[in-house]
């Protein structure tokens, strides 16, 4: 069975594409966890300023998706633009 | 599962050029614009002591916001710049939500309009800045803390526009995509409710929230 070379490319745009979400969602996933760990502390320590912590925390949590959102970006093109 | 990579156009050529428009992305913000301006109309009629339930909404955005806005930034400047950031907030949330109505897209799912809106927020904030700094003391502040990281500032400044942007671009896009994979794959059975619960109501609204947020941000980091 023979493998063209469009064949070939499009294969690997599609395994760069799994290695690159699979790696990507390592860094979001540490440092969310991280920061609801903090926000869990803080709130076990003043219960009544859960609200303000709640928010504050889910907002410091959507910044720091954004290397996630760009690899996900990276693996889009990748399944989608490269034919 | 076909109609992930096809976006229909309106597509002319003038003059030489071969301009290419998103017909969706232009149909759905009119809707959205649209819709903003019925709610404005309808909610500030017959203003009373006793509020309509339009109105109510109406106060919720502009007293939470003028709340936020006042904190970082000084009286004059915040009454200034509260309409921009009420405006960005409103337009984004319901650019999100109405991606959860069938047939419909969100306008943010194109990179043209988050793309614009980044570039629109970052010429404002330097445009506060320079007004108020000086033209002398904004162009110093790039040679802080010593003259050779120049470069990198500016770097810096231009990678808060492209953060902002496909942030907002990449939740909403990768959270559509996400939607429609799954319910394929499970025809569309019991999930789809929960998924766009997920990924329409609750991501749209947290990112249009630290969009505005990120935006005000900026304008109070050159201001200061």
């Amino acid at each position: 069975m023979e493998i063209t070379g469009a064949e070939l490319v499009r294969g690997l745009a599609l395994l760069g594409a799994g290695i690159c979400m699979g790696i990507g969602a390592i860094g979001p996933g540490v440092g969310e966890g991280f920061a609801a760990g903090k926000a869990c502390e803080a709130i076990g320590r003043k219960p009544e300023e859960a609200g303000l912590l709640t928010r504050t925390m889910l907002v410091g949590q959507a910044v720091s998706e954004s290397t996630g959102i760009y690899s996900l970006v990276v693996a889009l093109l990748l399944m989608f633009v490269v034919k | 599962m076909d109609e992930i990579g096809k976006i229909s156009v309106w597509a002319t050529d003038i003059g030489g050029l071969h301009l290419v428009f998103n017909r969706t992305t232009i149909t759905m913000t009119l809707w959205v614009m649209g819709i903003l301006i019925l709610f404005a109309v309808l909610s500030s009629r017959n203003k009373g002591l006793i509020p309509n339930p339009l109105q109510v909404v109406a106060e919720l955005f502009v007293g939470i916001f003028w709340g936020l806005t006042r904190d970082a930034l000084e009286e004059d400047m915040a009454k200034t710049y509260f309409p921009l950031i009420c405006t960005l907030f409103m337009f984004l949330l319901l650019c999100n939500l109405i991606g959860v109505v069938p047939f419909m897209d969100e306008p943010t799912k194109d990179l043209n309009t988050t793309l614009g809106l980044g570039l629109m927020g970052f010429f404002i904030a330097h445009y506060a800045g320079i007004r108020t700094k000086g033209l002398k003391k904004y162009v110093s502040e790039y040679f802080q803390p010593i003259f050779f990281m120049m470069p990198l500032n500016v770097i810096g400044e231009l990678a808060k526009v492209v953060s902002i942007s496909f942030r907002l671009f990449g939740n909403i896009m990768g959270g559509s995509i996400i939607i429609l994979v799954v319910s394929h794959l499970v025809y569309s059975l019991l999930l789809p409710p929960f998924l766009y619960a997920f990924f329409g109501i609750f991501v749209g609204t947290v990112q249009a929230f630290v969009f505005t947020m990120l935006t005000l941000v900026y304008i109070s980091v050159q201001v200061k």
